[in-house]
C-alpha cells in the first residue's frame, strides 16, 4: 500500500514501545503527571505502528521502507 | 469430474465460469447452495455455474489448491480471477460472478499476514493491559477495535455490510485486477 512509510522492523518497534509506555502509565508503574502523560503518549507509537504511516516521516519526506 | 476433463472443458468454455466445490455432508456448502443457484440463474448466458463434488474429484480439488470447502472459484478465460472460502453471504458470492464477468475483483484483497499478526499481538497486549489496569474501559475498547481490525476481512457480518456502507457513503470500492 502506497501510504505506508515504515519498514516492518520500524512498526514492530513502535508497537512494542507503545505497549510498554501504555503499561507504564495504565498499570500505575509510573505515578503522577508523568503517568498520565504516558497513558496518552503511548497511543502515538502504537497507532502509527499499526497503521504503518508516520506523519513526522511524511513531513520530513523520509521513509524506512522501500518504495 | 476428472482433472484433465475439467481443465479441457474450462479452457474451451466460451463464457466465464464460477465453480462451486462442495460435498453432500458439508453443511455450509448446503447453506450457500440456494444463493449460488439463484446467482447462476441471474447470470445465465453470461457466466456458467458448475458444481464439483469434492469427494468424487479429489485430484481436481488438489490441483485447484482447495484445502477446505465450500470454496467458490471464479474463472475468466480459463484463468482464476478470484476465490472465496467458507460460507459467504449472497452479496459476496455475487461479487465472484461479477469478478468472473469483468475480470475485476470488487472486494478488498484482505490483510497482509504481517499486518494481521501485528494487529493481533497489539490487540492482545492491550486486552491484557486493560484487564490488569482496573479493568480500564478505554483500553478494553481500544483492544476490541484493534482485534477487530485484525480479522474484519474474515467477518461475514462485515462482508455483508461493507458494500452497503460503501454505497451509502459513495466511497469507491478497492479494485484489483488479477
Amino acid at each position: 500500500m502506497s501510504y505506508i512509510n515504515q519498514a516492518s522492523w520500524d512498526r514492530i518497534v513502535r508497537i512494542a514501545l507503545g505497549i510498554i509506555l501504555l503499561y507504564l502509565g495504565w498499570a500505575g508503574v509510573v505515578p503522577g503527571g508523568l503517568g498520565v502523560f504516558l497513558k496518552v503518549i503511548g497511543f502515538v507509537p502504537l497507532i502509527t505502528g499499526l497503521v504503518g504511516w508516520c506523519p513526522l516521516y511524511a513531513l520530513l519526506k523520509v521513509r524506512t521502507n522501500k518504495v | 469430474m476428472e482433472k484433465e476433463a475439467f481443465f479441457e472443458k474450462l479452457h474451451q468454455n466460451p463464457r466465464p465460469v464460477v465453480v462451486d466445490i462442495w460435498a453432500p455432508w458439508c453443511m455450509p456448502c448446503r447453506a450457500i447452495a440456494p444463493s449460488l443457484e439463484s446467482l447462476g440463474g441471474q447470470f445465465d448466458g453470461r457466466v456458467d455455474y458448475w458444481k464439483v463434488n469434492a469427494d468424487e474429484s479429489l485430484d481436481l480439488v488438489q490441483s485447484l489448491g482447495v484445502r477446505s470447502i465450500p470454496t467458490v472459484i471464479a474463472f475468466r478465460g480459463g484463468q482464476e480471477v478470484a476465490r472465496r472460502i467458507g460460507a459467504q453471504p449472497k452479496i459476496a458470492l455475487g461479487e465472484l460472478f461479477e469478478a468472473a464477468l469483468t475480470g475485476a475483483v470488487q472486494f478488498e484483497p484482505g490483510l497482509a499476514p504481517l499486518q494481521r499478526m501485528l494487529r493481533l499481538i497489539a490487540g492482545a497486549g492491550l486486552l491484557i493491559l486493560g484487564w490488569q489496569a482496573g479493568p480500564s474501559i478505554i483500553l478494553l475498547a481500544v483492544s476490541g477495535v484493534v482485534l477487530f481490525s485484525a480479522v474484519y476481512d474474515r467477518c461475514p457480518v462485515w462482508r455483508a455490510l461493507s458494500p452497503r456502507l460503501a454505497r451509502l457513503f459513495h466511497r469507491p470500492q478497492a479494485t484489483q485486477v488479477k
